[in-house]
């Protein structure tokens, strides 16, 4: 068994077809009629040009325009005057042939887009290496792997696949894919998830384990890849794979459908997103909102400050894309366990009870909580922001925040900048005090939202990322129960809005409880969100009472759980 | 030969899509048009050059266009920027 990481969810069984690119064999000569090398370069460049725009169009239909978007970026790239221009001159000046002319220019600027180290210029780079090699095989007149004729139910392997590979991809007749290299996030996982063909990627070593014509088996759920498994082990995952499409196209029937329980209480389901990106998939599932939007990461991976602009366009962009719909975004959560250098955070004993999150924010307003705040306010203007403070345990630092909020929306009055002036500003409990005084937050704060990760991490008093004691990690544990409980209910009874945006609020064994305790909003990742919907709906609040009220009655976590996992299996 | 300032505010900068829609709109005109950023004079009709300009947001660019067409061609060069370039 192998394990890569999940990149398109799904189970592909079928052939293996190694796809391999030909090594390219470049090589320096010296041509006597440059102006003849020209025009062979010419003609090789309109027929590579074709190419690309018969494969982009091909893709736009058979896809989507976004799919071919990257194609589209190919041609632009082919018809770039000053390419065009350098390849002529490196020809007609040093008398070469026409692939080692674009071997040097095109190198050339891979390597400058590489060495510019911004992500979307690493792209751009990999583009210029893709449309080199296109034009490359046009002059050798060496073919390209033909993809799109693989016969039915091939398994794709690959030590990565460009987009004009990608580009050829039938899901009629590839059932998976695996790849060594790439990530969740390159193009070939993205084009496998729009074409929901299950795909692994990162599987470092595949290429070594199995052959043309092998049967495999690709859980791209779960990243697992099984080569030539046995007949039981193959039944299996064959069984998984009916139960897999048979429930995806159950789950399809909820999308448009409210979030009401048989009872007719109406919940919110909304999801957890860390980029605006991933607001593509919030309205993919048919998202309510977005429950909690981390904003991290616009602070990761740089080597300078976001400004409030950045933070603005990040924030503007998701509100405009919900259209109206609730997103709460959560003020800056970080501390000493990440190493960010410009923030000048300095290495903690103890980084969870440390200086992190609201502590920090509210000891660095004027670098870093006054710009988010005020990008969180302009951008308020644009849809429903709701802004959410983490990790509060005192409600001095709700009425620290709040006021800071107050003098930000003084400043922007005065410069005429607009922002919603009703936005509300909410807390997330998520530590053992603020769920103990929940009673006196639900007086001032607009709204709750549990983060039982944390919450349980800090009533547990347990590492959730330490092994050895992660028995006690466990959101059943009594303990944690009544805390989620009093939240609640001390929410309802201030009348404001209570939501949950850790891991539980998607657990199957837990909404149950969750809707019996008057949970109003429950935010998750947003594939979770279709099959909470379908629990909804089968459910009633008032019979769950009675459920509710016998979990709440046992000594452990492991007596909880074995009854509610009794419970929705019945 | 005529020239304006203009402040790029796609948040991202000149990344690929953008770039395309400026050099997409240059190559109307006949006049040459290139924008000076720094100390780096880059050509407006080559989405190479201003991808390699590595414009990012907030960034001011001087356009200078030269050329029978230069006037028209600035005044579309700023509008384009300013209508933030299909983003």
């Amino acid at each position: 068994m192998y394990k890569g990481t999940n990149a398109s969810a799904g189970i592909g069984i079928g052939k293996v077809a190694v796809v391999e690119e030909k090594e390219l064999v470049i090589k320096r000569e010296t041509v006597t009629d440059s102006a003849a090398e020209v025009e062979r370069f010419k003609g090789a460049l309109e027929t590579s040009m074709k190419q690309t725009e018969e494969l982009a169009a091909d893709l736009a239909t058979r896809v989507g325009e976004k799919e071919a978007e990257i194609l589209n970026g190919h041609i632009m790239l082919l018809s770039d005057p000053m390419l065009v221009a350098e390849i002529e001159n490196t020809i007609n000046n040093e008398s070469v042939n026409s692939e080692y002319a674009i071997e040097n220019v095109c190198n050339m600027y891979a390597d400058m887009f590489a060495s510019m180290g911004d992500e979307l210029m690493q792209q751009r780079a990999t583009d210029m290496r893709d449309i080199k090699t296109r034009m490359q095989k046009v002059l050798l007149g060496v073919e390209s792997v033909d993809i799109a004729s693989l016969p039915e139910g091939t398994v794709i392997l690959a030590k990565d696949l460009t987009p004009s590979m990608t580009a050829g991809i039938n899901p009629a007749n590839v059932t998976g894919i695996v790849t060594e290299l790439g990530g969740r996030t390159s193009h070939s996982a993205i084009l496998a998830r729009a074409l929901e063909i299950p795909a692994v990627v990162a599987l470092a070593g595949i290429l070594d384990a199995a052959k043309n014509g092998d049967t495999i088996v690709v859980d791209g759920s779960d990243g697992t890849v099984l080569v030539n498994p046995e007949e039981a082990v193959l039944a299996e995952y064959q069984a998984k794979r009916e139960a897999f499409l048979k429930e995806k196209k159950e789950l399809e029937q909820y999308i448009g459908k409210p979030s009401v329980t048989k009872d007719g209480v109406h919940v919110e389901l909304v999801a957890n997103i860390g980029k605006p990106e991933d607001v593509d998939k919030v309205l993919q599932y048919d998202g309510e909102g977005v429950g909690l939007f981390r904003t991290e990461f616009l602070f990761m991976d740089r080597t300078a400050m976001p400004t409030e602009e950045e933070q603005f366009e990040a924030y503007r962009k998701v509100a405009v894309a919900l259209d109206g719909k609730p997103v709460i975004i959560r003020t800056l959560d970080i501390g000493g366990d990440k190493e960010i250098p410009y923030m000048g955070l300095e290495k903690d004993e103890n980084p969870f009870l440390g200086y992190r999150a609201v502590r920090f924010c509210l000891d660095r307003k004027d670098d870093v909580y006054r710009p988010q705040l005020r990008a969180l306010l302009r951008a308020s203007a644009f849809g429903n922001i709701k802004i959410m403070i983490p990790l509060v345990t005192c409600i001095d630092e709700y009425r620290a925040v709040k006021a800071l909020v107050e003098d930000i929306k003084k400043e922007l009055d005065e410069q005429g900048i607009a922002y919603n002036k009703d936005i509300q500003l909410g807390i997330m409990v998520e530590t053992a005090a603020a769920s103990l005084i929940a009673d006196i937050f639900a007086k001032e704060a607009a709204f709750f939202s549990i983060g039982t990760n944390d919450l349980t991490q800090y009533t547990m008093s347990v590492d959730r990322g330490n092994d050895k004691i992660s028995y006690l990690y466990s959101t059943f544990n009594p303990a944690v129960l009544r805390s989620i409980k009093r939240i609640i209910t001390c929410a309802r009874e201030a009348g404001i809005m209570v939501g949950m945006c850790g891991e539980a609020a998607s657990d199957p064994m837990m909404i149950p409880l969750l809707l019996a305790f008057g949970l109003n909003e429950f935010s998750m990742s947003p594939s979770a969100i279709l099959r909470a919907r379908k629990m909804v709906t089968e459910y009633s609040t008032q019979e769950l009472q009675a459920v509710a009220d016998k979990a709440m009655s046992f000594a452990t976590a492991a007596e909880v759980e074995n009854y509610m996992r009794e419970f929705i299996n019945q | 030969m005529v020239s304006e300032k203009v402040v790029i505010k796609n948040p991202s900068g000149l990344h690929l899509r953008p770039a395309g829609i400026l050099c997409k709109e240059a190559i109307k005109f006949k006049s040459s048009i290139n924008f000076h950023f720094h100390n780096t004079t880059a050509n407006a009709k080559s989405v190479l050059s201003v991808l390699g300009a590595c414009i990012k947001c907030g960034n001011e660019l001087e356009f200078i266009c030269e050329g029978e067409d230069e006037k028209e061609a600035l005044a579309a060069m700023i509008q384009i920027v300013r209508d933030g370039l299909g983003e």
